[in-house]
């Protein structure tokens, strides 16, 4: 079974203290809906990712809550699995066409953060951790600092090769107007900025964020008439312990490894074939590390080769985060799974304007949950 | 958010027998930007342990010097208060390390 990707929309991400999250999903999905020709009653059913909206705002309901703004009454649910919950929401509703128990599915990711102060976001993130981390006045800056720690210790890596990650990602972050900071830094303001969690400062790490993103998917074999139509070829799920510490090891993540080794099993894609792809890069750190467990670089030479300008638009050869990732493009955590796939699928149509990477034909996503308790990694096509 | 007694009545249970414990450290960060309940103590070094019956364990080092802060650093259990509480919590009292 193809299932294609029909219309896509992102809202602007950043500080959107004047939307409420209600009418921020209303704005993604009714425009993804309507880049997709479709109309709510042609949709079959609804899956939303989201973390925080019982945490922070004490609404829960969220599937019959949205589904109330489309006027409709098709089954509705709410995804959660940290930051990836926007990733597991697609690959639930891929599965659901997969089982042909619906035909066309609207997934949303949404997150509302910045209503509340960042010691009840510290805390509320945390709830993605475990007790023991919690009990430790761990932080999840603090957590992938650890790693940080880590990785610098083990591969002789300093803190300015780390940096380089948030300096293209905030390049990447000037060609695109739907991104929270589209302004360039250097090296040297990575440094200088203030430190979160030893070795991570302020511009190592990604912001708070309101923002949702939002597609419509379908297996209907009509869809393959579309120009420029672009499918998921793989969509893929693994865990891991729920704490840092439990871990073999600290330097790549198992879940990550698994999910994107058995998504190049099922399409016989292989990590140098992909063109572009979205990293979860919620720290400077996590996207060094994810290239490595992703195949894009040898073990410890992710942040060389990023400082390279390996993962850079117009220069390198496989390109990571033209978004701006979620350093520059902002972290809603329960839209970044989806806002990925959006930013693929432009990418993959041509449409990604001042930031498409020529010829892109093979995306992939990477969207992480906790410290790399759950990864959900897809791979689009053209 | 007041922590709830029974919650704490079942982990203090495992807290008593790791009293007295030693390990060195693995890994360490110092967080500056912590939870609300942490915020009175920040800055404060977390870290990854290696205990000595082989088990990790991550947890706050206390009574520390800039120099403590080194990966193979002898630590040994202690028990302390964890947190600030709300005024109607019970006083948590969890396991934290300290530098040998």
């Amino acid at each position: 079974m193809k299932i294609s990707i029909l219309g896509t929309a992102t809202t602007k991400f950043g500080e959107l203290w004047n939307i409420s999250p209600r009418a921020l999903a209303k704005e993604a999905m009714i425009s993804a809906l309507d880049a997709s020709g479709l109309k709510a009653h042609q949709i079959d059913a609804l899956f939303v990712g989201n973390m925080l909206s019982g945490i922070l705002g004490n609404q829960a309901n969220l599937g019959s809550l949205l589904v109330e703004e489309l006027g409709v009454n098709i089954p509705a649910f709410r995804i959660e699995g940290a930051c990836a919950s926007g990733g597991l929401a697609l690959h639930n509703a891929v599965n659901s066409l997969k089982a042909y128990q619906y035909r066309t599915a609207l997934v949303l990711g949404i997150e509302k953060m910045t209503d509340h102060s960042q010691d009840e976001i510290t805390n509320a993130l945390m709830a993605a951790g475990s007790d023991e981390e919690r009990l430790a006045g761990a932080t999840f800056p603090g957590v992938y600092a650890l790693m940080a720690q880590a990785y610098m210790q083990k591969y002789k890596v300093t803190e300015e090769d780390l940096a380089a990650v948030s300096v293209k990602n905030h390049y990447h972050g000037t060609l695109n107007s739907k991104a929270q900071f589209q302004f360039e830094v250097s090296i040297s303001d990575v440094m200088k900025s203030s430190k979160i969690a030893d070795p991570l400062k302020l511009l190592d790490c990604s912001p708070i964020s309101d923002g949702a993103a939002a597609v419509v998917i379908t297996s209907d074999e009509n869809s393959k008439k579309i120009k420029n139509n672009v499918y998921i070829a793989a969509s893929e799920v693994a865990t891991d312990t729920l704490s840092l510490h439990d871990r073999k090891s600290f330097t790549s993540l198992e879940s990550v490894v698994k999910a994107s080794n058995n998504a190049y099993k099922k399409t016989g894609i292989k990590p140098k074939d992909i063109d572009v792809s979205e990293i979860h890069d919620c720290f400077s750190i996590s996207e060094a590390i994810a290239t490595e467990d992703l195949g894009f670089s040898e073990k410890g030479e992710g942040a060389i080769d990023i400082a390279k300008g390996k993962r850079t638009l117009f220069k390198g050869d496989i390109i990571c985060n033209p978004s701006g990732g979620l350093k520059a493009c902002g972290h809603p955590v329960g839209a970044t799974g989806i806002k990925q796939i959006v930013e693929i699928t432009e990418q993959l149509r041509g449409e990604a304007g001042k930031r498409q990477v020529e010829k892109a034909k093979i995306g992939l996503t990477h969207n992480v949950g906790g410290s790399g308790t759950v990864a959900a990694i897809h791979i689009l096509r053209s | 958010m007041i922590t709830s007694p029974v919650k704490l009545w079942r982990r203090q249970k495992s807290a008593s027998s790791l009293i007295g414990k030693k390990g060195k450290i693995l890994h360490w960060t110092i967080i500056r930007v912590p939870a609300k309940s942490f915020v009175d103590q920040a800055p404060y070094p977390v870290v990854i342990v290696k205990v000595q019956n082989g088990e990790n364990m991550i947890g706050q080092l206390v009574d520390w010097q800039k120099e403590d802060l080194k990966v193979g650093q002898d630590v040994v259990c202690v028990l302390r208060r964890l947190r600030t509480e709300e005024r109607e919590s019970i006083i948590y009292y969890n396991i934290k390390f300290k530098p040998l």
